[in-house]
């Protein structure tokens, strides 16, 4: 079946609460999900990602959540957005299991907030060293030669996110970073941020057996009411085990954006609504070149829009 | 102070610069609404305009940190190309 509009939800990443705050608390689609998430958290969600510090606190993580959904909703008001099939690359998954209907929002809430003590817990006693390097423009046999210098120093590495041509993010000892930074200059690349906790590698699977057993298990996954693309491999999703694997396979499987863009092309999909607030699935080239861009920003639904006349 | 060219170049990546407020060379370009995507973009763009390649010691985010460094960057580039 053909599936002309895809929705995305985008990965996380810093977004400042002085940028999202008004949209929080004035935009009637996000304060409805704003009121359920703080009955499903027993604080006030606002309050917890004003005062909380860094970029990827709970509260935080929650918020970019709701923003997400809230940013779908509006869409489908004001923009007509009807998605046949949906995808959530990296911390979108969640955004993903919660607009489909395989968790309850309150349940997708709460997962979510969990799922980030877990990770707080986890990465504040292992793996303590190793951090997320993303880089653009890398032609792949000079990414090769370096990668393969790792191997043969004995250092750990692996390709956690595959974002387009070129644009990877590599997990490696923070040691090294400053070492693979030169060696990618010397091919071209340009090293972007380094990230940290980590995510996406082989290298979790306790962290990903530690989810499991004290997050995940406890929820209940439905079938999704609109097909899921895998963010791992690009596989099309239609039951609630499926998508729950696809959420563990979230800690310790690589990301890849070009595996879900061909699996939505190859779904007939055109025209991609992006919700929420993203700097990169929707404006890399693999994505504008593929498919009409729909960009659904919290910025966006809180610009004033001009009333239509009807003919 | 830069070429035409070079303004017409970074102009359209600076959201947060109105049209007739003068880029100066102290100015961050990340302030102005630079952000990682758009410097990815911005490098392929000057590249393009130029003929030149960022190499090296030119490929790290500090290039991009202002007009006056980023302008210092290409010019040192068209300089090496040249001689």
């Amino acid at each position: 079946m053909a599936h002309d509009t895809a929705l995305v939800f985008p990965g996380m990443g810093p977004v400042p609460f002085a940028e999202v705050g008004r949209f929080m608390v004035a935009s009637p689609f996000a304060r409805d999900l704003v009121d359920i998430a703080d009955d499903a958290l027993g604080y006030s969600l606002v309050d917890a990602f004003r005062t909380s510090p860094g970029d990827y606190s709970e509260a935080a993580q929650v918020a970019f959540l709701v923003n997400c959904l809230a940013c779908a909703h509006w869409a489908r008001a004001h923009l007509g957005i009807e998605p046949g099939i949906v995808a959530g690359p990296s911390f979108g998954e969640k955004a993903a299991l919660a607009h489909t209907g395989a968790l309850e929002l309150p349940d997708a809430i709460r997962l979510t907030a969990e799922i980030a003590r877990c990770l707080e817990e986890y990465f504040a006693t292992e793996h303590r060293d190793i951090v997320t390097l993303s880089f653009v423009r890398a032609p792949r046999d000079g990414l090769d030669a370096i990668l393969a210098d790792l191997d043969e120093a004995g250092e750990w590495h692996e390709i956690s996110c595959h974002i387009d041509d070129g644009f990877l993010m590599v997990s490696l000892s923070e040691h090294r970073v400053t070492w693979m930074e030169e060696r990618l200059r010397g091919i071209g690349s340009l090293p972007l941020y380094t990230m940290r906790p980590p995510m996406h590698a082989s290298a979790f699977r306790s962290l990903r057996a530690k989810a499991e057993r004290e997050v995940v298990s406890r929820y209940t996954f439905a079938d999704p009411s609109l097909p899921v693309v895998a963010d791992q491999d690009g596989r099309v999703l239609r039951t609630g085990q499926e998508v729950r694997t696809m959420l563990l396979d979230g800690f310790d499987h690589p990301m890849s954006w070009p595996s879900v863009t061909t699996a939505l092309k190859e779904a007939g999909v055109r025209r991609l609504c992006v919700a929420g607030p993203d700097s990169l699935f929707g404006r890399v080239p693999r994505t504008t070149r593929t498919f009409d861009v729909v960009a659904a920003p919290p910025r966006l639904a809180m610009t004033p829009r001009r009333r239509t006349r009807a003919a | 102070m830069w070429d035409d060219r070079f303004e017409e170049t970074v102009r359209p990546f600076l959201p947060f610069l109105a049209p007739r407020q003068q880029l100066t060379p102290e100015d961050g370009l990340k302030d102005l609404g630079l952000d990682s995507l758009g410097t990815v973009q911005l490098l392929g763009t000057l590249e393009d305009a130029y003929q030149v390649r960022f190499r090296d010691s030119a490929l790290t985010m500090d290039t991009f940190r202002t007009a006056g460094v980023l302008w210092d960057t290409v010019q040192g580039m068209l300089h090496t190309t040249a001689s």
